[in-house]
């Protein structure tokens, strides 16, 4: 090929090639409106920047091909039939191109979000090196701020949250009996959005004056005065949010109109209930954190008054709209773990999932609680008093669906076939784990002991609790449940289980005992502390070095299995929905014909049930009068 | 957002081993619903405006406009006309595309481009003879926030109208297939509702409102 011809054609080349035309035109504009109006000087660095982190992404996303089919439609060129050209990988050159494909968009999500997992781990490995003894050891202070900073923002909207997206890309068009989702170049688009939000909050360390050093909450009036690294993650968030948006919009739409014959709502796996629930809470709340920032933006930016007391502003306000979403966000990181649980529980205990309408329509009830909540991050903030109880409330009746759900668990285990293998380890670490974080969640949501332990490391043992414990440890389950499946390979039971029992032993070790310097009045996000603290810190941190070396033993595991493990079977697990009907990994086009489904997800221990079939006239495709999935025990 | 969103289609069986046709568990037209669920995450962004609104207008009972300040409320009120009659021109692009009208269709597309791109054009102008600017006080904060962000839906809407209609005089669209008519018309409407409620926010419960 030659040099022009790269540089037209979608890809690498003609990427390299955009970034400096949108420099260009993003700096570029910027001079021209200064020097127009007369301000000085018309080359700001600042501006220029600002623009750019804008204009620079979408030169790159629109040189590596995202927009490339819609500029075609959009220019009057005459829709062809689908060649399939973007779809599927042959070599490993397709997982870095724009590919339609579900299930490769889904190792891509997995991929990158690891990366960012393991840069946003070695931020926290400085952070406790640095808390590893009282006074300055490593790093000053506001270095120190923005690590904290960035290593939460990359974990949460680079990894947590994507990492579920990766998982569901990959299985829910299975699970649903469809050849991929709606729309896939949507799909494309919004997974390579996600590289560019991630990329662009690391690179926040060159900016001048540091990373961005306010938290992943970026409270103003604080953000609408730091140095220019906040802007990385203000238009950053965009990114990663308009992802999460296009992203929970495709599934909604797949679920909704894609579903195998037969797959009645209450016939689907809990997985894709999961997944319909948190895409609904994305669809409605992320919104409001590009609200937030936007509104950050324009007060840093152009000089509005958004959060301005002086100009009659409102910084309050910046909690409200953030929380609004970020309560919400809680759920979206932990709705999808409550599915992959489930399945992983169901299928290697071999038992029906207990009560699998009360877990469908629990989810649904969180969904709805969990707008309800926000102001519970603001009981300190100096809001209306009057919305405290009510807050205090709702937070707390939230334990009652999340309740339910640990309970149809341990039910679902009674009695069970138990297979403990890697991903029910984790399941069940998840289950021990999320409850303990559960515990300290109703208690942040007491009044009294809120004013007394906030800002403390008891709120930061509590939110590792839920999201390390909890969320991730149900990604870990949902990758070595479908990690056959995924790359027709087995991993490694033996290094599986030694990497469970590390993590959750030091795990515990490193979050634990934050609880106890939480409540004595050890304030987060500090470079420093007061002596008293000293013990119990080295503690953590020598636990955390250990729990974060316990990581390289996946890593081993997943890439040395990936490349000369067992060869998996189709059905390794003995699982019954339609992602185990066909081989692994699976053909291109998922199926050849579209299964029709039978019966409910999990009737596990029920001689001749079966969940989907190839069989073009079975007996009975419509549910029966008072079938209840779930509800035959064996 | 046009059929080929979908892969699989039975002609090309026979050139290569393409995805079977997916069953269709809805009623509901994938695109259509595609948009709506888009639109509700619209509703959400304008909603967190509104928050801002409120909090700086409601919750710190500032006056409306500042000080001093003076909206253009016969200039909006013309606009206003301007936009709404837009969504009636999108109605007959819409009405002669599932009649096979292809002049209808082409000049109610090119209607509504124009009476937007008009709408606009007036915004803009308002901007540059308004007596307050954005920095100047919280309350033109939000009157640019909100009427900015609102422009900017009409440009984006703009933007698919444009493509429609390069379609459209490119002799797409058919009374069978005309979504790409039908799905920005969509958005379109929704743009104009926003500005419904936008416009009597900010100009008609003012100070020199009729509200």
């Amino acid at each position: 090929m030659t040099l022009a011809a790269r540089l037209a054609a979608p890809g690498w080349w003609r990427a390299a090639l955009s970034l400096p035309i949108g420099f260009a035109i993003g700096a570029g504009l910027v001079v021209a409106v200064r020097a127009l109006q007369g301000y000085e000087p018309a080359f700001d660095g600042e501006a220029m920047t600002t623009a750019s982190l804008i204009t620079v992404p979408m030169a790159f996303l629109i040189g590596i091909g995202c927009f490339d089919y819609w500029f075609r439609w959009g220019s009057g060129a005459p829709t062809v039939p689908e060649d399939h050209s973007g779809h599927g990988a042959r070599t490993w050159h397709d997982y870095f191109r724009v590919n339609t494909d579900h299930k490769v968009i889904g190792i891509q999500y997995i991929v990158t979000t690891f990366v960012f997992f393991i840069l946003g781990g070695l931020m926290a490995m400085i952070v406790r090196a640095e808390l590893a003894a009282p006074g300055s050891q490593l790093v000053d202070a506001n270095t120190y701020n923005g690590l904290f900073s960035v290593h939460a923002s990359l974990m949460i909207f680079l990894f947590v949250i994507p990492a579920f997206s990766g998982i569901a890309n990959y299985v829910i068009p299975l699970m649903i009996g469809a050849p991929d989702m709606a729309f896939p170049r949507l799909n494309a688009l919004s997974y390579w959005m996600l590289p560019v939000a991630g990329v662009m909050m690391a690179a926040s360390f060159f900016a001048p004056g540091g990373a961005f050093a306010t938290g992943w909450t970026a409270y103003a009036p604080l953000s609408t005065q730091t140095p220019l690294g906040q802007n990385f993650f203000t238009i950053g968030v965009q990114f990663a949010g308009a992802s999460s948006i296009a992203t929970a919009l495709n599934f909604l739409v797949t679920i909704v109109t894609m579903r195998a014959p037969g797959l009645t709502f209450f016939r689907m796996p809990l997985l894709v209930w999961a997944n319909f629930t948190t895409s609904l809470l994305v669809v409605i709340a992320t919104p409001f954190i590009a609200g937030s920032q936007f509104f950050v933006l324009l007060d840093r930016a152009l000089g509005m008054n958004f959060f301005d007391e002086g100009n009659g502003g409102d910084a309050l306000m910046y909690q409200h709209v953030f929380w609004f979403y970020s309560h919400p966000a809680v759920y979206i990181m932990m709705l999808p773990g409550f599915g992959i649980v489930s399945e992983v529980v169901s299928t290697h205990a071999r038992k029906p999932v207990f009560g699998y309408r009360m877990m469908a329509f629990s989810l649904m009830a969180i969904v709805m609680l969990g707008f309800t909540v926000w102001a519970h991050h603001m009981f300190v903030s100096g809001m209306s008093t009057w919305l405290r109880v009510p807050m205090m409330i709702t937070t707390m009746l939230i334990a009652v669906p999340t309740g339910i759900k640990v309970f149809s668990w341990l039910a679902t285990l009674w009695r069970g076939v138990i297979h403990l293998r890697t991903p029910l380890l984790f399941a069940l670490g998840f289950i021990t784990m999320f409850t303990l974080g559960g515990i300290s969640g109703i208690m942040l949501a007491v009044i009294p002991v809120v004013v007394h332990v906030s800002d403390t490391y008891f709120v930061v043992a509590h939110i590792h609790y839920v999201l390390f414990g909890g969320s991730v440890f149900t990604i870990f389950a949902g990758i070595y449940h479908w990690f056959p499946k995924m790359t027709g390979k087995m991993y490694n039971e033996r290094l599986g289980k030694i990497h469970f029992w590390l993590s959750f032993v030091f795990f515990n070790l490193t979050f634990g005992p934050m609880h106890l310097v939480g409540i004595d009045g050890m304030p987060r996000r500090v470079a420093d502390y007061a002596e008293q603290f000293a013990t119990l810190n080295a503690i953590i941190s020598v636990s955390s070095f250990l729990f974060g070396l316990s990581f390289l033993i996946f890593l081993y595991n997943m890439i040395m299995s990936w490349r000369r493990g067992r060869q998996a079977e189709g059905n390794p697990w003995r699982a019954h929905t339609l992602e185990w009907l066909v081989s692994s990994p699976p053909p291109v086009f998922n199926f050849d014909r579209i299964p029709t489904v039978v019966g409910g997800p999990y009737e596990y221990g029920i001689p001749g049930a079966v969940h989907g079939t190839f069989d073009e006239r079975p007996e009975k495709i419509a549910p029966q009068r008072g079938e209840r999935v779930g509800a035959t025990t064996p | 957002m046009e059929s080929a969103a979908l892969p699989g289609r039975a002609a090309d069986a026979h050139e290569h081993h393409g995805p079977p046709d997916p069953n269709r568990s809805s009623r509901v037209d994938p695109q259509l619903l595609g948009m709506l669920l888009f639109i509700i995450s619209e509703i959400m962004l304008f909603a967190a405006f509104f928050t801002a609104y409120f909090f700086i207008r409601v919750a710190l009972d500032a006056p409306w406009p500042a000080e001093g300040d003076h909206l253009p409320i016969e200039t909006g009120i013309a606009n206003s006309f301007i936009l709404f009659s837009s969504s009636g021109t999108m109605h007959w692009a819409l009405e002669s595309a599932r009649r096979g009208n292809r002049l209808g269709l082409k000049l109610g597309l090119l209607t509504t481009l124009l009476l937007g791109a008009t709408f606009l054009a007036v915004q803009v102008n308002e901007y540059v003879f308004l007596d307050f600017a954005p920095a100047d006080s919280a309350q033109g904060t939000i009157f640019y926030g909100l009427t900015g962000l609102h422009g900017a839906h009409v440009a984006v809407g703009l933007l698919l109208l444009a493509f429609a209609s390069v379609r459209a005089f490119r002799g797409h669209f058919s009374p069978e297939e005309h979504r790409g008519v039908e799905i920005p018309g969509i958005y379109w409407h929704f743009v104009d509702v926003a500005w419904v409620f936008v416009f009597s926010s900010l100009y008609l419960l003012s100070a020199q409102g009729i509200l």
